[in-house]
């Protein structure tokens, strides 16, 4: 009897589980609302090209999620126009509007126009009243795939089983097979939101050829669909930290260059056998880091009185220390603390408002000589080992092909430090010495004295 | 043919070299042909540096007469692309051997379309001699690294010929129809139809006469990069053949300290005039520099926009960007010193460490992941400030292998690593 029972028990089991099998296609199709495609040109002075990313639906005011690598982080948000919003199957875009990338999660933000937002579904609206259960290894996980932009972005359908759940540093599940189009979404077999496609992992394969026939390594990338995905714990907190401009700003910076992991045998040499840690490669000049006194090549190995976790692999923890800072404001304080030589140094840092970026820097395209004159940041006398204080000269940004500056000899990224013998003091006095050259008609030439890595050149540039 | 040309013949040798290489983390024997020709009775061979140089471990020539004796490197000069070697006079006496030696010319009466020959060893033919003419008697290149990676070209022209010049000529005379040295054959083209080229005899016959001397050639440096100044007259509003433009000032260098900058045009060095409208004028005037005692003082006159001026610099020693090269066996590492101007070139902070240029698979830097290009800059956290720090720690490691930490620098990166036996 007992054992008849049993047996009732597994079957009633069974029929739920196919009883739930077939509500996977409503599951489906209710699901597919909350995934769009986003489509935006970058233009620069030659060229409009269109790139397209897979976005999800986050809020009901058609706030949409981008995964950071859908965008270029050098190209300059003013260089991106015309963003479009795809829904899944219909051909017809609609406006929407950039609205910047948050640094703690690395993620693009871009909201729908109005006439969208009543077919939009945010995810939010499939992550159950009550809290879930937590992911764990084989639970069964499906998400949405879309097709390309010819075949008007149709959705489809992944599923796998989780295969292995990491800390990376954000918890991140990985499926058997693709499960989801980076930053589309993944649910569970009752239609919860467990989380987010994330970029996909590169696979070895052995590639055999006539010359190689011992085969040899390719790494292969697929670009649209991921077997990893962020679990829900890691985005549904912060779906909210919406920028505040397109920038992304404020961005909290420390100025710790180079962070690099210590290993396991390092830290065991070191004596800190139970530590995980990170070398400072150069402290930068000005940093919040520099006048807490960090000094090149200490080794991070705490931070607000805790010690930095074990994370596999080791390099890890250079993402756990870099995201400890973005998800904090310029004016907060970071406790850290040090291993400098034998001894271990506690340090305080304000963290401080993060200089000019590159893509923020301003440009200007000079069409006569060829070039763009970019605004020289931070960044670049950092990349140039020269003195941050002394911020002077302009980056040729972008050389025309076959311009009088390429034919010159003029290279993107070099700097501009002298143009017709006089110092160029910042990017508005160049503006107005090159528009000036450019007007002058009757001018033969400009001679233009740059820096490029340790030497200068001086450069004659034939305008007629 | 003259009496002349049959006596330069029976000057003119094979030169088979064994040389170290590091480059594959392990001691490594290359071995390699070239020519060279003897200049004096008591046995000295002229040759390309790029032939015989401080990597040579093992030097054989072949006589005109078939015979093979050995031979060890006096002195080298990379930057003119010439060695000087010795033959082993108490083997040629012990076994008798004969050979005659070569007279230098004045290639500063060569003109162009003059017949000239190159004699020489090319792919190993002994004793090949090539005719053609001088096709230009003032050519200009530098070659950042072109003598196995040492600087050469900065303080010579060159002579260009037609006689055809290939590999394993390298070292080899060109002569004119008396049998008198011209020039040393050191380069050509390859893939292009007899474009070769010679060092002067008159550059030649300087070097051989320091290195027979010193064993090495001491040459000044002030830190500039010269460029033609080539039409630029107009811009700087200077008569035609007046000045030589400065296109870059190493940071660091004499030039720097004395607050020449890039752009400015050099008139005069000591009041001697300059002259510097043509790359073929470029040579000369950085010999002029070089030629200079270490540690003379200068006088340099220039021009900046469109004030005149003058600052006097102390040069210093002319170094090459290469260092000392050592190959460590237990770690399977080849490693080189970063010289000054290494770390001038590649921006670092000063020339502390050793450059990684070799690592054996298997062995303990390969296995911590040490990669070509990286700076080793401390190992057991003491600063790596030469060599010998690396062959102490080395040593010290094979009489007891134990962990080694090492601090390397990759671009502008830097981590630490553990070299395990």
């Amino acid at each position: 009897m007992k054992r008849l029972s049993l047996l009732v028990a597994a079957a009633a089991c069974l029929a739920g589980a196919r009883a739930r099998a077939a509500d996977l296609p409503s599951l489906w199709a209710e699901r597919a609302k909350c995934t769009v495609a986003v489509e935006y040109v970058t233009e620069t002075e030659l060229e409009r090209r269109p790139t397209i990313a897979y976005g999800t639906v986050v809020d009901s005011a058609g706030t949409i999620i981008l995964p950071s690598a859908a965008i270029d982080l050098r190209i300059s948000p003013r260089q991106m126009k015309d963003f479009k919003v795809y829904l899944p199957g219909d051909p017809e875009g609609s406006p929407a509007e950039y609205l910047g990338r948050d640094a703690y999660t690395g993620w693009h933000f871009v909201r729908a126009g109005p006439s969208v937002l009543g077919r939009l579904v945010p995810v939010t609206a499939f992550t159950g009243s009550a809290p879930g259960r937590e992911l764990q290894l084989a639970d069964e996980v499906w998400g949405v795939g879309l097709r390309n932009k010819d075949e008007d972005f149709m959705p489809y359908i992944l599923q796998s089983h989780v295969a292995l759940i990491q800390s990376l540093p954000q918890r991140t599940a990985i499926a058997q097979q693709e499960v989801a189009g980076p930053g589309l979404p993944v649910f569970d077999r009752d239609g919860r939101f467990v989380g987010l496609g994330a970029s996909s992992f590169g696979q070895t394969f052995l590639e055999f050829s006539g010359a190689e026939r011992g085969g040899s390594p390719v790494m292969l990338v697929n670009l649209e669909e991921s077997s990893a995905f962020l679990v829900a714990d890691e985005v549904l907190p912060f779906i909210g930290r919406i920028p505040k401009n397109v920038f992304g700003r404020p961005l909290a910076w420390l100025g710790a260059y180079g962070l690099e992991p210590m290993d396991r045998e390092v830290a065991a040499f070191l004596k800190l056998e139970s530590q995980s840690g990170a070398v400072v490669s150069e402290v930068l000049e000005g940093s919040p880091a520099e006048k807490a006194g960090m000094k090149a090549r200490d080794i991070i190995l705490g931070v607000d009185g805790k010690p930095l976790p074990r994370f596999r692999p080791d390099r890890v923890v250079v993402d756990y220390v870099e995201r400890l800072i973005a998800a904090r404001a310029p004016g907060d304080i970071l406790a850290l603390s040090v291993l400098r030589g034998p001894s271990r140094v506690e340090l305080r840092a304000t963290l401080e408002e993060e200089p000019r970026l590159v893509r923020e820097a301003d440009r200007t395209f000079f069409e006569k000589i060829g070039f763009t004159a970019r605004e020289f940041v931070y960044g670049d006398a950092i990349a140039r080992h020269s003195k941050a204080s002394e911020l002077s000269g302009v980056v040729a940004h972008l050389v025309k092909p076959n311009s009088p500056a390429d034919i010159a000899g003029l290279r993107p990224d070099d700097w501009i430090r002298e143009i017709d013998g006089a110092e160029i003091p910042g990017f508005a006095a160049a503006v107005a010495t090159l528009a000036a050259i450019e007007k002058d008609s009757s001018r033969p030439e400009t001679v233009f004295l740059v820096s490029r890595g340790s030497d200068t050149a001086v450069l004659r540039i034939k305008l007629r | 043919m003259s009496g002349g040309f049959d006596r330069l013949l029976d000057s003119v040798v094979r030169i088979d070299v064994r040389e170290l290489n590091f480059e594959e983390g392990a001691r490594r024997i290359d071995a390699s042909i070239g020519s060279g020709v003897i200049l004096t009775q008591d046995g000295l061979i002229l040759t390309n540096a790029h032939v015989a140089g401080p990597r040579s471990v093992e030097i054989n020539v072949t006589l005109s007469n078939l015979e093979r004796v050995g031979a060890r490197l006096i002195g080298w000069d990379h930057w003119t692309d010439l060695s000087l070697l010795r033959i082993n006079l108490d083997d040629v006496k012990r076994r008798q051997l004969a050979f005659k030696h070569a007279e230098f010319g004045d290639s500063e009466r060569l003109y162009v379309g003059e017949t000239v020959y190159a004699v020489g060893t090319p792919h190993g033919l002994t004793r090949t001699v090539t005719r053609g003419i001088i096709s230009n008697n003032n050519r200009y290149f530098e070659d950042t690294e072109g003598v196995d990676g040492y600087e050469t070209g900065n303080f010579n022209t060159w002579l260009q010929t037609d006689a055809a010049i290939n590999p394993g000529n390298s070292g080899g005379p060109l002569v004119t129809e008396d049998g008198r040295i011209v020039g040393i054959t050191s380069r050509a083209y390859l893939g292009a139809n007899n474009l070769g080229f010679a060092i002067p005899s008159s550059i030649a016959k300087r070097v051989v006469a320091s290195l027979v001397r010193d064993g090495s050639i001491t040459r000044s440096y002030i830190g500039i990069v010269p460029k033609a100044l080539q039409d630029l007259e107009g811009f700087y509003d200077m008569a035609t053949n007046t000045g030589m433009l400065v296109d870059s000032v190493e940071s660091g260098s004499p030039a720097a300290g004395a607050g020449l900058r890039a752009g400015d045009i050099i008139l005069a060095i000591d009041g001697r005039k300059i002259d510097g409208r043509f790359p073929e004028q470029l040579p000369p005037i950085e010999n002029l520099i070089a030629s200079q005692a270490v540690g003379s003082s200068l006088v340099i006159a220039y021009k900046r926009a469109s004030r005149e001026a003058s600052a006097t610099l102390v040069t210093a020693r002319l170094e090459s960007r290469m260092g000392e090269e050592w190959v460590s066996d237990t770690w399977g590492i080849g490693v080189r010193k970063i010289s000054r101007a290494f770390a001038r070139e590649n921006q670092l902070h000063d020339d502390t460490g050793v450059l990684v240029i070799g690592v054996q698979r298997g062995f303990p830097a390969d296995v911590a992941g040490l990669a070509r290009g990286d700076i080793i800059t401390k190992i057991n956290q003491s600063p790596v400030n030469s060599l010998d720090v690396v062959r102490e720690v080395d040593a010290a490691y094979s009489a007891r292998p134990a962990p080694t930490l090492f601090e390397v620098q990759r671009e502008r990166r830097v981590s630490l690593v553990v070299l395990k036996p």
